[in-house]
């Protein structure tokens, strides 16, 4: 992958990392400022658990999607560990192509749903449902773009490094 | 035909290496498009199966375990298991045990646990004369105990799972009984193999440094206490005693314990971000697979195929189990606990088993596939950490797989291990 592009992707890795990060951050603050508000204040903010929910839904989709990046989904290595090094090496390629056409599924189809429920609202907090299907498009973007730096990475026989750990 | 398509790309998918959120992904779109059912539908139950209230709690329940983890509770447990049980024969390895079931009360990671234990006590066991391979089994067997003693995220994921209609606490109290007794179990196995080693005996230290140690490791254990307390009196929902113990976490590590760095509470925003990214895509994706399987009838075809064999509800139970070890050795827990409790638990239900009692049941048959091989999460961070090839462990590990064994015997045909204590407190 030529250089801009592997740069690119290292940015988007990180950024997903502070974004999911500074995500379960804020939602702590959210559900602790709603026990505070109910048990101290008396007054329990209606908003304040779906947003909590939308903003982990954005994140967990944005961090899995850096997931595929640095590798860190769970899968079964072992029956593709043990073939021998030609064939495994078609494998893998194989199997990141699968992710591939999956996250493009999941751009194509995320966008269609989020523009199908665009005029629906979400009653507590005021904005439209698409938001909550957004992420879907988005990290299937990203899913797609991760997944052929590796598949690439595979068939020039290198590794994308690891940014998360 | 459809379920055929469903499974057979699933499997296929696993073997070659494809990540199983995508593997089930995949699966369940092909199946929708041989079904003439719009694509989109498949994204929907997607988003649906994780737009769940209740999940909310297991990013707040890891990062908790997580934090307290790196806070350095480990040591402090591992000092209140020793002076408690280290006076025995071997009395490091019922050290060993007994900070893991406390651990896993903190944590309820049982690779977080492995680690934590594995690398603080390990070396202190070597240098007491304690063999490698003892060390790992060890360790590794007593991390499943952190599955059931609550509270435990994987918990969650079942209730998930299972629907609605199992309440939280209830499986809070039921774990806690299977757990203790797993733990009890291990340590026999433990003091066997220890005596048979003719391994040093430890001294007791005293009572007053034995209340000392408990003294220090209390505003650890707190954390673990006010998550049960607020889920068991109902006063917080499970999110909210969770948040609230993330919360606490911080404030003791960082002005109790004062050993929260920067680069500590960072790494440990990452990893919980990262293993809750980990298990909520794979519910995502599961969704949409158990909304295949419901539609197929898959439990009633599984059933038919289970009957076949044998009447008897005993018989059932126990092929029940063994299918899930086989898988259990395979896969990781969190997969498996959403993709087989909508095929097995409509079965057992029907068989008589309460949903509470199969969910510690599964818990720890599931917990045993992590620490088999070939795939054993657990058991290969032990190694990792102790190490020793997993060749080495496997050998000697028998006796611990053999406690764990009767443990889950005990769980599948005494109900009243998991159920007592939840209906002692209705």
């Amino acid at each position: 992958m030529s250089n801009p592009l592997a740069a690119a992707s290292r940015k988007v890795s990180l950024f997903a990392k502070w974004f999911a990060g500074v995500g379960l951050l804020v939602m702590t603050a959210i559900i602790a400022m709603q026990v505070f508000a109910r048990y101290v204040l008396n007054a329990s903010p209606a908003w304040a658990e779906q947003a909590a929910l939308l903003l982990m839904i954005w994140y967990v989709f944005i961090a899995a999607a850096a997931g595929v990046r640095e590798n860190f989904h769970i899968r079964i290595a072992i029956f593709a560990d043990k073939l021998p090094p030609k064939l495994r090496h078609v494998v893998i390629i194989l199997a990141q192509f699968i992710v591939v056409i999956f996250g493009a599924a999941m751009a194509f189809y995320g966008v269609e749903l989020a523009l199908a429920t665009w005029e629906h609202v979400i009653p507590t907090l005021g904005i439209s449902r698409g938001y909550a299907y957004a992420p879907i498009a988005l990290s299937g973007i990203m899913i797609t773009g991760f997944a052929i730096e590796q598949l690439v990475a595979e068939l020039r026989s290198t590794e994308v490094d690891k940014l998360w750990n | 035909m459809e379920l055929m398509v469903l499974l057979g790309v699933l499997v296929l998918l696993l073997i070659i290496g494809v990540p199983v959120a995508f593997a089930l992904g995949i699966a369940s779109l092909a199946t929708f498009y041989m079904l003439d059912i719009p694509l989109i539908v498949g994204f929907q139950r997607m988003a649906a199966s994780m737009n769940i209230f209740a999940l909310m709690a297991i990013p707040f329940f890891v990062f908790a375990g997580d934090l307290m983890h790196r806070a350095g509770i480990a040591e402090r447990l591992i000092r209140v298991a020793d002076a408690a049980l280290g006076r025995t024969r071997g009395g490091l390895g019922q050290v060993d045990v007994g900070a893991s079931m406390m651990f896993g009360a903190v944590s309820g990671s049982a690779i977080a646990s492995v680690s934590a234990i594995g690398s603080t006590l390990g070396p202190m066991m070597r240098e007491k004369g304690y063999d490698a391979d003892y060390v790992v089994n060890v360790s590794a067997t007593s991390a499943i105990t952190g599955l059931l003693i609550p509270p435990s995220h994987n918990m969650i994921i079942y209730a998930a799972a299972a629907g609605v209609s199992i309440s939280l606490a209830d499986l809070f109290l039921a774990g806690i009984i299977p757990g203790v007794l797993t733990g009890l179990l291990l340590m026999v196995a433990a003091y066997f193999v220890a005596v048979k080693r003719d391994y040093p005996r430890g001294a007791f230290p005293g009572w007053k440094a034995f209340i000392l140690a408990f003294a220090a490791a209390i505003p650890g254990l707190m954390a673990a206490a006010i998550i049960v307390v607020g889920v068991l009196s109902g006063v917080f929902t499970p999110t909210e005693s969770a948040g609230i113990a993330v919360v606490y976490t911080i404030l003791v590590a960082l002005f109790v314990y004062r050993s929260l760095t920067w680069e500590r509470f960072i790494a440990a925003t990452t990893a919980s971000v990262r293993t809750t990214a980990m298990v909520m895509i794979v519910i995502g994706a599961a969704g949409a697979f158990g909304w295949l399987l419901a539609l197929l009838q898959a439990p009633t075809q599984l059933a038919d195929l289970l009957r076949g064999i044998t009447e008897n509800p005993l018989l059932l139970l126990l092929l029940i189990n063994i299918v899930l070890l086989l898988l259990g050795t395979f896969m990781d827990m969190a997969p498996l606990i959403i993709i087989t409790t909508p095929i097995f638990l409509p079965m057992t239900t029907e068989l008589g088993m309460d949903p509470v009692q199969f969910g510690t049941m599964l818990l720890l048959n599931l917990g045993i596939g992590l620490v088999t091989p070939p795939v054993g999460a657990v058991l290969f961070v032990g190694c990792a950490i102790g190490k020793i090839p997993i060749e080495q462990t496997v050998r000697t590990i028998w006796p611990f797989y053999g406690a764990l064994i009767v443990a889950l015997a005990a769980v599948i045909y005494i109900p009243e291990l998991s159920l007592w204590l939840p209906e002692l407190l209705k």
